[in-house]
């Protein structure tokens, strides 16, 4: 395997009384997508300004790019975009690539022309006269023009259109593509489970999961509503391994399992004649929000 | 790192480009007005009886008599206005190198990139330099040229003004220094002006004081407001002691405030 790109052991940051970030651990490979998932005040924009050398952390360590995080060399590798994109107002993007261009000692204007083309943006007017959502593409195209080996992104898609937003996320898919590892955070879910490889959910300063998207899709609760000739026998649920609940309303059952289907599929046909099967498809919500909520455990999929 | 400088003089360059004018157009002021205060000698009575901190504030003091070209270009400029001008053209940019520029939110994307904070505040600082350097001459220029309309350069060389320029603005420039150091250790840009101006203020008070309450001359050796007024360049150029200690205090003030810059958290 690869040394991780990024890697945090212990990490904990205080501001005065408060704990901001506590003992986060956490690996990210060249070639994944970290979702870095929490509510507001979870602690994620503390985490990545520590892997940026922005704030020194209290305790524990944390390395970017097998240096320790800050490095300003290292610098040049990373792509960034912070939660809340300031720029010079009298700059225009082009001004601003330019100067960072110079800056990184790499300047690939094609890339950066190809980039704004993709993302519909026009870099000759300055900051200050772009709306909010051509501002974010300003930050993104920065991040992404040195063609970094690590993708830093504190919430890269708010204010983006749809279309912006669904490029972006290919853009994404295409850094990792070339071996490059992206972070990036949200409070967006269904973003998370679109674009990211692995998804790490932080509440209270704390990690409360880390886990592949596709293993945390494995182990959610799935749900399943069942359409009925009439209406069903659901004693033939009772005992059946994996099934949490059986809720019916006249011909409709909808069955909640845990763990693999296949049991409760039987149980299903012995309760009656089943003329439809449908997936319901918000599990994977119902799992983030009751991570999300104090009464969620911690999860442990790895 | 020159990236770094040529954005920030790029900032200010309008700025610049308005306080150049009106240095130049106080200029012309200073000597079209001369003419009444030379023919007035009343004028120089009246203000050889004022108190000696006065006089000392004026630059008035040691026969430097209101009416002669030394006498009024030191108690109506040198002494007071020039460094005043220098001074709120600096403290503005010096606070906004870091602190300000940490503030707005704008510093965050820049020390993002393969740069340290300490070269961006010495870049910055270089260009807070390269500015008031541009101003000094500016000044220079226009006193050289618009002086002998009225014969304000009487017994006055060009380099005499140029040592009172500079020694004037070396002067502001500490007191621009102390917003960049409280500005680089703090984040804080409101800390960064107002320490600078109240010491500016203070400075100045304390050096009127001093020439008249025994217990204040103490103060002196550490006022930058004294290194400047003491020495009068104007009358005696630029000697070692009207550049020197100013010229230290910047540099001791930069290098002080760049270590806890290196290390602190960024807001």
């Amino acid at each position: 395997m690869h040394d991780p790109i990024v890697h945090t052991h212990g990490l904990t940051k205080r501001f005065g009384s408060t704990t901001a970030v506590q003992d986060l651990s956490l690996s990210l490979y060249p070639g994944r997508i970290l979702g870095f998932l929490g509510p507001n005040g979870a602690g994620k924009t503390t985490t990545i300004r520590i892997l940026m050398g922005m704030l020194r952390p209290t305790s524990g360590r944390a390395t970017v790019l097998g240096k320790p995080a800050g490095d300003v060399a290292t610098r040049r590798r990373i792509g960034y975009l912070p939660g809340d994109l300031r720029v010079d107002p009298r700059l225009t993007g082009t001004d601003l690539f330019a100067w960072f261009a110079r800056l990184r000692g790499q300047h690939e204007p094609d890339l950066v022309a190809a980039l704004c083309d993709r993302l519909g943006l026009d870099p000759s007017r300055r900051f200050g006269a772009l709306s909010k959502g051509n501002r974010q593409k300003v930050g993104i195209i920065q991040a992404l023009s040195h063609r970094p080996e690590l993708l830093i992104l504190d919430e890269p898609t708010t204010g983006l259109d749809p279309i912006a937003q669904r490029e972006f996320l290919v853009l994404l898919r295409e850094t990792a593509a070339r071996g490059a590892a992206v972070l990036f955070s949200s409070h967006v879910l269904p973003e998370v489970e679109h674009a990211a490889t692995d998804v790490a959910i932080i509440r209270g300063g704390r990690l409360v999961t880390y886990a592949a998207v596709a293993d945390l899709l494995d182990r959610a609760r799935r749900r399943i509503e069942l359409r009925y000739a009439s209406p069903p026998a659901t004693a033939a649920f009772d005992g059946v391994p994996g099934v949490v609940d059986v809720t019916v309303d006249g011909a409709t059952l909808i069955v909640t399992i845990d763990g693999p289907v296949g049991p409760a599929l039987r149980a299903a046909t012995d309760a009656g004649m089943v003329q439809r099967v449908m997936p319901v498809d918000d599990d994977l919500e119902n799992l983030f929000m009751t991570i999300y909520s104090d009464r969620g455990d911690r999860i442990e999929v790895h | 790192m020159w990236s770094v400088l040529t954005h920030a003089m790029h900032r200010r360059r309008f700025a610049l480009a308005w306080w150049a004018l009106g240095v130049a157009g106080m200029c012309g002021l200073l000597a079209a007005a001369y003419p009444t205060v030379r023919d007035n000698h009343e004028l120089d009575n009246t203000f050889a009886n004022l108190s000696p901190g006065i006089q000392t504030l004026l630059g008035l003091s040691n026969n430097n008599l209101l009416s002669s070209p030394t006498g009024y270009l030191d108690s109506q400029f040198y002494a007071n206005i020039w460094p005043l001008i220098v001074l709120v053209f600096t403290i503005g940019f010096a606070a906004w190198t870091i602190a300000g520029d940490e503030q707005a939110g704008t510093l965050e994307l820049l020390v993002a990139n393969p740069i340290s904070r300490v070269r961006i505040a010495l870049a910055r600082y270089t260009a807070l330099l390269a500015l008031t350097a541009s101003l000094v001459i500016v000044c220079v220029v226009a006193l050289s040229a618009l002086a002998p309309s009225t014969g304000l350069n009487h017994g006055l060389p060009a380099a005499r003004l140029a040592a009172a320029t500079v020694a004037a603005a070396l002067c502001a420039l500490v007191f621009a220094s102390v917003a960049f150091a409280v500005g680089a250790v703090t984040g804080s840009r409101p800390a960064a002006l107002a320490t600078s101006a109240g010491l500016a203020i203070a400075g100045y008070v304390l050096e009127g004081l001093a020439a008249q309450v025994a217990a204040l001359r103490d103060t002196r050796w550490i006022n930058p407001w004294h290194w400047l007024l003491v020495t009068d360049p104007l009358r005696h150029g630029l000697t070692t002691q009207a550049w020197l200690p100013a010229a230290g205090a910047c540099t001791v003030l930069v290098l002080v405030a760049l270590p806890p810059l290196a290390r602190r958290d960024l807001r």
